[in-house]
């Protein structure tokens, strides 16, 4: 059912933390403690160095590509604070926007869905959650800062996807639908997982889901396009991956996917929102899928990709 | 300190106490007064004693030996009446919890959960079976006795500092307040995942914490920093009041009844002054009383309710002069703590006249039955950070031996404590670093730490140093020793540490780990020199996964040797990156990449236990792979089917037919029963008759529901390219292109035909989005070349209703199709896309929700959102200046309504003119674009 199709010697010094493959698949960026980001290309089981960005002074926590819209676009956060953007420009990569308005490590950067245009949003363990807006039409930035989301410190964000269904009944005419609204989801290390939404220019706290005995690691949003629901997977320290589901932002029901042996820290939704990657401390992957009953289940038995690679 | 200042003007009474008991051989580092204030437990390590303390029965002594290696650190009597003769006695990470029967305690439970020293516990003040208890593990947990095996709660404050101090609240005992070194933590007991609220109380550690008997969220702290101060736990970022002294506070504690504090202050030099003062909650420039008689630290104290007036207190004192005394607190002395200003007629004789050190001396001479000194050194609490040396109590809480072990940190990557004994007073350590293994032992003198006593370190077999250089690595431990020792603090772990550090230094740089050399890097060690800082810097991912948009994924996983790293009471990968640099005291970050020294010296650590000293042998270091896995068929996703799809809106039986080969061709041969059935949708759309055929087509609720439930069951599983393909086939099919093929779009007339026709005139109340994207499209477009018959059944009738599709279902399947539509983005795919996307239903609302522009028609009087009125065809925009019809770049006013050509009104106004027949309060810049065929719309209604 899978296949792997390319394995790539990173040749970082150090451990790396993120690796992510842009838009078409063409290009993996990878980050790694030693401070550096290297990009290659691995169109067709390629697998060359195209470059390597050095900026940060620190180790690189995560890298996020931007759609495909905006250029080649890389954004990547790290230890030292900083939030670099980085864009392709002819054979080049050039540092187009560099955020230094954090007082700690920036844990956590993901781009909004292209709709909205080009936003980052950053969450940091001094506590806040940054939201970097570009004009694309002059190229300046603009920020604004949700200081105090997560007492102790920001662990993750994920944006609302932009495709969230409507209620899709009759009496709900299209013209009382409600304006698209940016949200946003974050976790912390005050176990809570907050969904802060935009309105009137400022981003208030929406609601709060309090489920976690210990640290927020990751979260990702995610909506199933089948019927009007948003689900958030997040991973923790205690364990566990919680998954929240909601029908119109206000009323969220937790299940607990599982409860892992060792701490989690990853998880990752597959575009159809069908598929759900979690890996942890223990360094093995593991995916889940809802049955006809509506339970998750694990279909890679061993935790590894090889048992589903038939 | 107040009682200093006022030496000159006394304006405090000086109480002595009213009875003294002296247990010179219990050496109780605990006391506890229980419910009814009858029994005073002292709690030491060898003995329990429970002292009578009613009236006229002194003698009435209790004792109880035990044989414990550790001092007790707290004991508590229950608060409860169900549960008076309970006691929770803690010794080191155990508490025991007796009740006192006719003659032997029996133990009830051992609460075991707790890493570390437990440091404090309170009983609740309602629920009789709960108590809770804090440790150096920096936990606080909350037990309940029913089921003692576990605590009922964990109160996981993130923190570096251990727990010292907790309390229940008494009134409404829902929040507990901890304390770590100078911040408060309180938690709501109802809600346990994080505290409700972060007090950053002191500079320096909480010693006590007390709630108010009278005020729900108010609460009294003392501190190491010489202050009292009182916090309403609603409003933490400021103290309300503040007591301040010159020395230590260790106790601060209100008055059960009325209005007054009670604090013990820490001498300067542990004895001597005045300690033990009472204050009015109102005042706190000075002390309302002070009780004078102990000769030495008081260690703790207990109030003991008068069971026959309400108006009067008993406190009853434990200090290390191995003293118990009773002072009476009478209603005269209560009433000085009243807001009202204290009456200066009621200060005792005692007070006012002579100097109080000649009072303190008669004082003492009265009570004093002898010299205590001797026991002092052997009276040594672990909770009091206080040592028996004379010496300045005021710098760095210093701590026993015992209190450094527990300290000590057991995450270090590269030292193990093999052995200690606080008793006898050694600890052995292996040490490795650089490749080599040091066996240490260490041996404490009774006087350490104080200044020139500081440990005698000796080098054990199975050190693999050289004679040069063991002998200067002992010059430089004995450095850090005699330097840290010089202001009487602790030296053992600095001393590791400096050791290992130099290890590294002499090695690496010799060159003879030419392995650590390649990694050595200086890029990480100022980054993490802040541990502190570092504790809620999440520890790294080691391992990742992240869905790409179209289908592929990445993980990578390194095998770091975390374990080493995690705290040996859990195999759990630590919480904070602080967990690399060095866990609870400090950082020592060495030259060397962070996570691969733990790579390192995990090796070393293997190659140590096979017993060889070899260490030119070195793992080989490979650097981190990333897989890439493609998901598409997990997904469902199939780029052939999706590059050989075609939809043939004029042969849709055709089309599903392609499909059926396509799908077999490409591996999906699930799906030929679906195409077939699909096929025979499609194909029976032939009419019988032309004019019902429509109808027989659109309204067959069999076919619209098979049609409907083959296309969420495959959006449900996740197959999305099936479902948008099933419903990109069906939408907005009409018969008509069987019924009348002469009527084919390219061969319409109308294909290109501007969008206000006559048909669509009577339909003008759809947007005109909708209609461009309708006519922008090269698809057969239904509403265009209708027969003549059936025009006056689509008048009525909304365009859905000659789709097989639901008009419910028409967003939700939008939606699929923009799905879809990224990932063919994604694989480049773009005229596959647009075929898909153009199958798309825009419904009467634009996609912008913003303000939207409408002109009245002058002689029809209707709102038109276009340029002209399509039934009087005439241009309704007239420029207010040129009074000609607007066509190109328009601006209007938002209040008047009048407007006209862009150029016009900006030279208008950039004129200076002052409207004369209207007023421009608000000028927004809308723009119109006409162009020929197609406009763009951007936004408010107007009239002109």
């Amino acid at each position: 059912m899978v296949s792997l199709i390319n394995t790539i010697d990173t040749g970082h010094e150090d451990i790396i933390h993120g690796a992510e493959l842009d838009y078409y698949g063409l290009k993996l960026a990878t980050c790694s403690t030693d401070g550096i980001i290297k990009i290659f290309d691995v169109k067709n089981g390629n697998q060359s160095l195209i470059r390597e960005l050095k900026g940060h002074q620190g180790p690189v926590w995560q890298i996020s590509w931007a759609h495909p819209k905006y250029g080649n676009l890389l954004a990547s956060c790290s230890y030292d604070r900083k939030v670099i953007i980085w864009k392709e420009a002819g054979s080049d990569w050039i540092k187009i926007y560099e955020y230094n308005n954090h007082d700690s490590s920036v844990n956590s950067i993901a781009w909004a869905p292209y709709q909205y245009g080009l936003i980052l949003a950053c969450g940091s363990s001094d506590g806040s959650i940054s939201i970097l807006t570009c004009n694309t039409e002059f190229n300046t930035w603009e920020c604004k800062k949700i200081s105090n989301a997560h007492t102790i410190g920001c662990n993750a964000v994920s944006w609302c996807p932009s495709n969230v269904p409507d209620n899709m009944f009759e009496s709900k005419t299209s013209s009382t639908r409600p304006p698209i609204m940016k949200r946003l989801t974050s976790g912390g290390c005050d176990n809570c997982i907050k969904i802060w939404k935009e309105e009137n220019d400022r981003w208030i706290e929406e609601n709060r889901l309090e489920g976690h005995s210990d640290w927020v690691r990751d979260v990702s949003w995610s909506s199933s396009i089948v019927i009007p629901k948003m689900q958030i997977a997040s991973a923790s320290q205690d364990r566990r991956v919680i998954i929240w589901s909601s029908d119109d932002f206000i009323n969220w029901t937790s299940t607990i996917l599982n409860t892992f042996d060792d701490v989690v820290w990853g998880v990752s939704w597959s575009l159809t929102s069908n598929i759900l990657a979690v890996t942890g401390g223990d360094n093995k992957v593991s995916l889940w899928k809802t049955n006809v009953e509506n339970q998750w289940i694990c279909i890679n038995e061993d935790a590894s990709c090889a048992s589903i690679l038939t | 300190m107040a009682p200093e200042s006022s030496k000159d003007q006394q304006t405090y009474q000086m109480r002595s106490s009213s009875r003294t008991i002296e247990h010179r051989e219990i050496m109780a580092t605990a006391m506890s007064v229980n419910f009814n204030g009858n029994w005073a437990l002292l709690a030491g390590r060898r003995v329990l004693a429970l002292q009578n303390l009613d009236e006229n029965a002194d003698s009435v002594v209790r004792k109880f030996s035990r044989n414990c290696k550790y001092e007790v650190s707290s004991a508590e009597f229950a608060n409860c009446k169900q549960t008076q003769e309970f006691c929770a006695i803690a010794t080191n990470q155990l508490i025991e919890v007796v009740t006192w029967g006719t003659s032997e305690p029996t133990l009830l439970h051992s609460l075991r959960s707790h890493t570390r020293m437990v440091t404090d516990i309170d009983w609740h003040c309602k629920e009789p079976m709960l108590l809770a208890t804090c440790s150096i593990d920096s936990f606080t947990h909350l037990w309940d006795l029913r089921d003692a095996r576990k605590p009922s709660m964990s109160l996981n404050a993130v923190c570096m500092s251990g727990a010292t101090q907790v309390g229940f609240n008494r009134i409404s005992g829902n929040l507990l307040a901890a304390a770590h070194d100078g911040d408060l933590r309180i938690w709501d007991i109802r809600k346990g995942s994080a505290p409700i609220h972060y007090i950053t109380a002191h500079l320096a550690r909480v010693h006590g914490i007390n709630w108010s008997h009278r005020r729900e969220s108010c609460l009294a702290t003392a501190s190491q920093d010489g202050t009292v101060k009182y916090f309403d736990v609603n409003n933490p970022r400021r103290a309300e009041k503040i007591i301040t002294n010159s020395s230590p506070v260790w106790r601060a504690r209100y008055t059960p009844i009325r209005n007054g504090l009670v604090t013990i202050i820490v001498p300067h030099l542990g004895r001597g002054e005045n300690s033990l003062l009472l204050w009015s909650n109102s005042k706190q420039t000075d002390p309302i009383c002070s009780f004078v008689g102990h000769t030495d630290v008081i260690l703790d104290f207990a109030w003991r309710p008068n069971r026959y007036t309400n108006t009067e207190l008993e406190l009853v004192t434990w200090s290390r002069d191995q003293t118990l005394r009773l002072w009476k607190i009478d209603e005269s002395l209560l009433n000085c703590c009243e807001p009202v200003s204290p009456d200066r007629d009621l200060v005792d004789d005692i007070g006012t006249e002579s100097p109080p050190e000649d009072n303190i001396r008669i004082v003492c001479d009265d009570f004093q039955s002898s010299e205590v000194m001797e026991a002092i050194n052997i009276a040594r609490s672990p909770v009091m950070h206080i040592e028996p040396m004379a010496r300045s109590l005021t710098d760095q809480p210093t701590c026993s031996l015992h209190h450094e072990f527990s300290l000590l940190n057991t995450n270090h990557p590269h030292f193990q404590i093999e052995d200690y004994d606080a008793i006898k007073r050694y600890a052995v350590v292996k040490v490795q670093a650089a490749g080599h293994i040091v066996n240490i032992q260490s041996k404490f003198p009774t006087e350490y730490p104080s200044p020139n006593i500081y440990p005698e370190f000796r080098f054990l077999s199975g050190t693999t140093l050289e004679d040069k250089n063991c002998r200067q690595f002992m010059a430089i431990m004995k450095r850090c020793a005699l330097q840290r020792v010089k202001s009487s603090r602790t030296c053992f772990e600095p001393c590791l540490r400096i050791l290992i550090a130099s290890m590294k230094k002499t090695y690496i740089t010799n060159g003879n780990d030419k392995s650590l050399l390649r990694l050595q890097s200086p890029r990480l060690e100022g980054a993490l020199s802040s541990t502190l800082h570092d504790a809620c810097i999440p520890f790294p991912r080691t391992s990742g996964v992240k869905f790409n948009a179209i289908g592929l994924f990445v993980t990578f996983a390194q095998n770091l040797n975390t374990r080493i790293l995690s705290s040996k009471h859990s195999k759990l990968t630590p919480k904070a990156l602080s967990a690399i640099s060095g866990g609870l005291l400090g950082n020592v970050m060495g030259t060397q990449p962070v996570l691969y020294a733990h790579r390192e010296s995990h090796h070393i650590q293997d190659r140590s236990n096979k017993s060889s000293r070899s260490k030119s042998i070195h793992k080989p270091i490979t650097s981190p792979m990333v897989q890439i896995y493609d998901f598409k068929r997990l997904l469902h996703l199939n780029k052939e089917i999706a590059n050989d799809f075609e939809i043939q809106k004029n042969d849709l039986v055709g089309t599903c037919k392609k499909s059926q080969m396509i799908s077999e061709a490409n591996g999906r041969s699930d799906l030929v029963p679906i195409w077939k059935l699909a096929e025979l949708i499609a194909s029976s759309c032939v009419p019988l008759e032309e004019n019902c055929g429509e109808l027989l087509f659109c309204n067959d609720p069999f076919k619209r529901n098979i049609l409907e439930s083959l296309i969420l069951h495959f959006a449900v599983n996740g197959d999305i390219q099936t479902a948008v393909m099933l419903c990109a086939v069906f939408h907005k099919c009409c018969p008509e292109v069987e019924t009348s093929p002469n009527k084919m779009p390219m061969g319409s007339p109308y294909h290109t035909v501007l969008p206000i026709d006559k048909f669509n005139a009577h339909i003008s109340e759809q947007s005109l989005a909708m209609q461009l994207k309708q006519n922008r499209s090269n698809s057969w477009s239904d509403s265009l070349d209708l027969p003549d018959s059936l025009k006056t059944l689509h008048q009525d009738k909304e365009i859905f209703h000659c789709s097989l599709i639901k008009k419910s279902n028409f967003h939700l399947f939008n939606n699929f199709k923009t799905i879809y539509g990224d990932i063919l983005f994604g694989w480049q795919m773009l005229n596959k896309r647009s075929e898909i996307l153009k199958n798309m239903y825009f419904g009467k609302s634009s996609p912008s929700s913003g303000v939207e522009f409408a002109a009245e028609c002058k002689t029809c009087g209707k709102l038109i959102k276009g340029p002209s009125c399509v039934s009087c065809k005439r241009s309704v925009m007239h420029c207010v200046i040129c009074r000609l019809p607007v066509r190109g770049a328009a601006n209007v006013c938002l209040v008047c309504g009048h407007g006209g050509h862009t150029k016009h009104l900006e030279h208008w106004f950039s004129v200076g003119f002052c409207s004369l027949f209207f007023v421009l309060n608000i000028f927004l810049t809308f723009t119109f674009y006409f162009r020929s065929t197609e406009f763009v719309l951007l936004g408010a209604v107007v009239n002109v």
